[in-house]
């Protein structure tokens, strides 16, 4: 279709713009603010809300601008008496049954709902709430709380779990005053196909959708004189939690996370940039050993585990292609809790393990029964009781959560110095920064299986072609003559293309990196709202400069690993790897 | 249960009516409502929503939306026959709410207070009847209306009302 053009009037001014473009899109064009609530550019038009129209001449009605496409000669006025009272009043009638308890909700200052009453100039409340039914709160998942009753069904989170992660966990039930945001059955997103990524949760414009909140438990544990609290950041963390803190997104606010998660009381700051450098020497290896010996090809990452969980349950026949290795955050958990507790004498049992994730699945996969290799581990060397079962991984924060903690405890975060992570475990390379973005872990994998493969030293160490916010992006790579295809998805919806290729046993492909959130977990579900793509962007350039900044950027090189295999591990892929570092998975049903 | 387990739709059934609805807009609904009609119980279990979801790859979450979206699909097991009050204006100003109350009496059932807002849905003890309502069937100039086994009655009375039921319970014709 050629882009035809059409003479459009708004607010009586000409302009000229695409034929088929929304009324929305062309007031955007036009430098004029339409408030949206149930609109997501790309994934969400439902024309649910009624907070967007516009008056259009000689139109009988207004008209909702999200879905309106303009046509030749169309007037449109969006600041009439009309359209403000007619968006005043639909607003009003959507606050009518939410809740106003606002000083308590975890989205206070990030709500959207509250924003647009306050810029609409809602000043007080004229109708009482209308469905006196209260609903149940699911708490059903480890990663995410669903409280209904807060919930508009502006339908932005059904639309992301179907469009861009193609789970469908959650869809409206019932009808009238009875309609809400459920699974099947009612079952509760801790019983159903929902794989925890928390897209639902940055799209959702109010605090129906939140993280399970493991706060208090924290607290807790850094008041303990007995327990040895140590913290490990995810890599994106760090190129995130500026913004809670008013900064700009893209802030690479490294120096300032460790200084005050420091004064927060952990006794020691780790890094799980550690950890991923370990995660590398670990599937690097696998591939290798899977190349070199004819193994079940492609190979893919399992650092995401909303994608384990989604291969559990659509995917089962793919799960030996899904490396073994544990995540970076559990693997964290698990040598904290034997190598480092055994090298500075701590009794396991009082070691406590926080991680700060951009992830709300890190949440269900600390949870996972089988994470509890540190209890295995020392077992019969102390002859624990079940009673004093331990998981690898205590407490999971998001990156809000962390924020909010340092809020709490009165940190100036925006004005501390600079401080470095604690060694050992805070030592890492510019390849396991880079685990925080998309095609992160293919281009560090492949620094290192490059130079372990050949022996030589890889001159051009920056794989751009797997960089970007791109759905999904192939490579081939030259390892000393021979060729080595490669893939890397983000976000489920495109992790499928690949996944039916593998199912069907025509993947072209050696080693596939598939990561669960759009961008990577920059654009996780833990991160600060607003997480959109300019954010994702944003961030994602942050993540690249600190590799670049990195004296050391493959992981192999990481002193503090070496030193742990040298000590302890033996050699990558070894039996303590076998049993500390490695995992298994499980087919789980369709409901 | 043992009676209601055998005589469920069996697999063979419900592949034959996916099938016949393949590809064609609107599948779901045809599916759902074909295999609702092949159950003499007139309801649709949990086991067949999980058969037609993983024959059809739609999405569980989504089945149950159109399930309780629509009063035509039932998820409990319905009586043996089934009545449904009008409980729409016209039907509301000829005293429907009389004629419903009346019948809840005359049939002993009780309402679940824990359901409510939701449609109502009321079962006999035996089996036999299912007393439900409906926001209007669109026969107001002859209300109030109430629907027996599928048939609408119009100017209904008390009287006439139990005249038919007893009637019905005795399996004589209408």
């Amino acid at each position: 279709m050629a882009d035809k053009k059409v003479n459009i009037k708004i607010d009586g001014k000409d302009y000229q713009v695409e034929q088929g473009l929304s009324i929305l899109k062309a007031c955007q064009a036009a430098g004029i603010i339409i408030p949206t609530i149930c609109y997501l550019e790309g994934i969400s038009e439902e024309a649910a809300c009624s907070i967007c129209v516009v008056e259009v001449k000689n139109a009988k009605t207004l008209m909702r601008s999200c879905v309106t496409k303009v046509t030749e000669g169309m007037e449109i006025m969006t600041n009439t008496e009309r359209v403000r009272k007619a968006r005043k009043m639909n607003l009003e009638l959507l606050l009518a049954g939410h809740p106003k308890d606002c000083f308590v909700c975890d989205r206070n200052q990030t709500c959207e709902l509250r924003r647009i009453a306050y810029e609409m100039g809602i000043r007080e409340v004229r109708f009482p709430k209308t469905v006196k039914l209260e609903m149940e709160i699911d708490s059903s998942s480890p990663s995410i709380l669903r409280d209904p009753n807060k919930c508009i069904l502006c339908r932005r989170c059904i639309s992301v779990c179907e469009k861009v992660q193609s789970v469908s966990a959650i869809d409206t039930a019932k009808r009238g005053k009875l309609s809400k945001v459920t699974t099947f059955m009612d079952r509760g997103l801790g019983n159903v196909v929902c794989v925890n990524c928390g897209q639902c949760l940055l799209v959702c414009p109010t605090g129906a959708l939140v993280e399970n909140n493991e706060i208090a438990g924290v607290w807790k544990a850094l008041a303990d004189p007995k327990k040895f609290v140590v913290v490990e950041t995810a890599p994106a963390v760090r190129a995130s939690i500026g913004e809670e803190f008013g900064m700009a997104p893209g802030n690479l606010v490294t120096g300032k996370m460790a200084a005050s998660l420091r004064r927060l009381g952990f006794d020691r700051v780790f890094d799980t940039q550690f950890s991923a450098d370990l995660t590398i020497m670990e599937e690097g290896h696998e591939l290798i050993d899977r190349i070199k010996n004819k193994g079940v090809l492609p190979l893919i990452t399992s650092c995401s585990p909303g994608w384990i969980k989604f291969a559990e349950h659509f995917y089962p026949k793919a799960l030996a292609h899904v490396s073994s290795c544990k995540s970076p955050q559990q693997m964290f958990g698990a040598v904290a809790k034997t190598y480092y507790a055994q090298k500075f004498n701590l009794d396991p049992r009082n070691v406590t393990v926080v991680s700060i994730m951009p992830c709300v699945a890190k949440k269900f996969e600390a949870k996972r029964p089988e994470m509890d290799s540190a209890f295995e581990f020392w077992k019969d060397k102390m002859s624990l009781k079940e009673s004093e079962h331990f998981p690898d991984v205590d407490f999971v924060l998001t990156t809000r959560e962390a924020a909010r903690m340092i809020k709490e405890a009165g940190i100036d975060f925006v004005n501390l110095s600079d401080e470095n992570f604690d060694e050992p475990l805070g030592i890492s390379t510019g390849a396991a920064v880079i685990f925080g973005a998309t095609g992160g872990v293919m281009e560090a994998a492949l620094r290192t299986a490059y130079e372990v493969l050949t022996g030589k030293t890889l001159e051009k160490i920056d794989f751009e072609a797997v960089r970007g916010l791109q759905g999904i992006k192939t490579a081939e790579v030259d390892i000393d003559g021979m060729k080595v295809k490669v893939a890397v998805a983000n976000s489920l919806s495109n992790a499928r293309v690949l996944l039916e290729e593998v199912q069907a046993g025509k993947s072209p492909y050696a080693f596939i990196e598939i990561m669960t959130c759009p961008g990577g977990c920059i654009g996780g579900g833990g991160q600060p709202i607003p997480t959109d793509t300019a954010v994702r962007q944003k961030r994602m350039e942050a993540i690249y400069r600190e590799d670049k900044n990195k004296p050391l950027r493959k992981s192999h090189q990481n002193p503090a690993v070496a030193e742990l295999y040298k000590e302890f591990l033996g050699s990558p892929l070894g039996e303590k790897s076998h049993h500390l570092l490695h995992t298994h998975y499980h087919e789980r049903a369709m409901v | 249960m043992s009676v209601a387990q055998s005589q469920l739709p069996r697999e063979k059934e419900l592949d034959k009516v996916i099938l016949k609805f393949q590809d064609k807009p609107g599948l779901l609904l045809g599916i759902l409502e074909e295999i609702q009609n092949l159950n003499p119980q007139k309801y649709l279990p949990i086991e067949v929503l999980e058969y037609v979801s993983q024959k059809t790859d739609i999405p569980l979450s989504r089945i149950y939306s159109v399930v309780t979206f629509y009063a035509f699909f039932n998820l409990k097991p319905q009586g043996k026959h089934s009545i449904i009050i009008c409980r729409g204006t016209a039907c509301h100003t000829r005293r429907s709410k009389n004629l419903l109350e009346y019948l809840k009496t005359m049939l002993n059932l009780q309402e679940d207070e824990s359901q409510e807002g939701e449609k109502l849905f009321l079962t006999t003890a035996d089996n036999k009847f299912t007393l439900r309502t409906v926001a209007c069937f669109g026969q107001c100039a002859l209300a109030p209306v109430v629907e027996i086994d599928g048939k609408i009655y119009s100017h209904m009375t008390e009287n006439k009302l139990k005249e038919i039921v007893k009637r019905v319970a005795a399996g004589r014709k209408l």
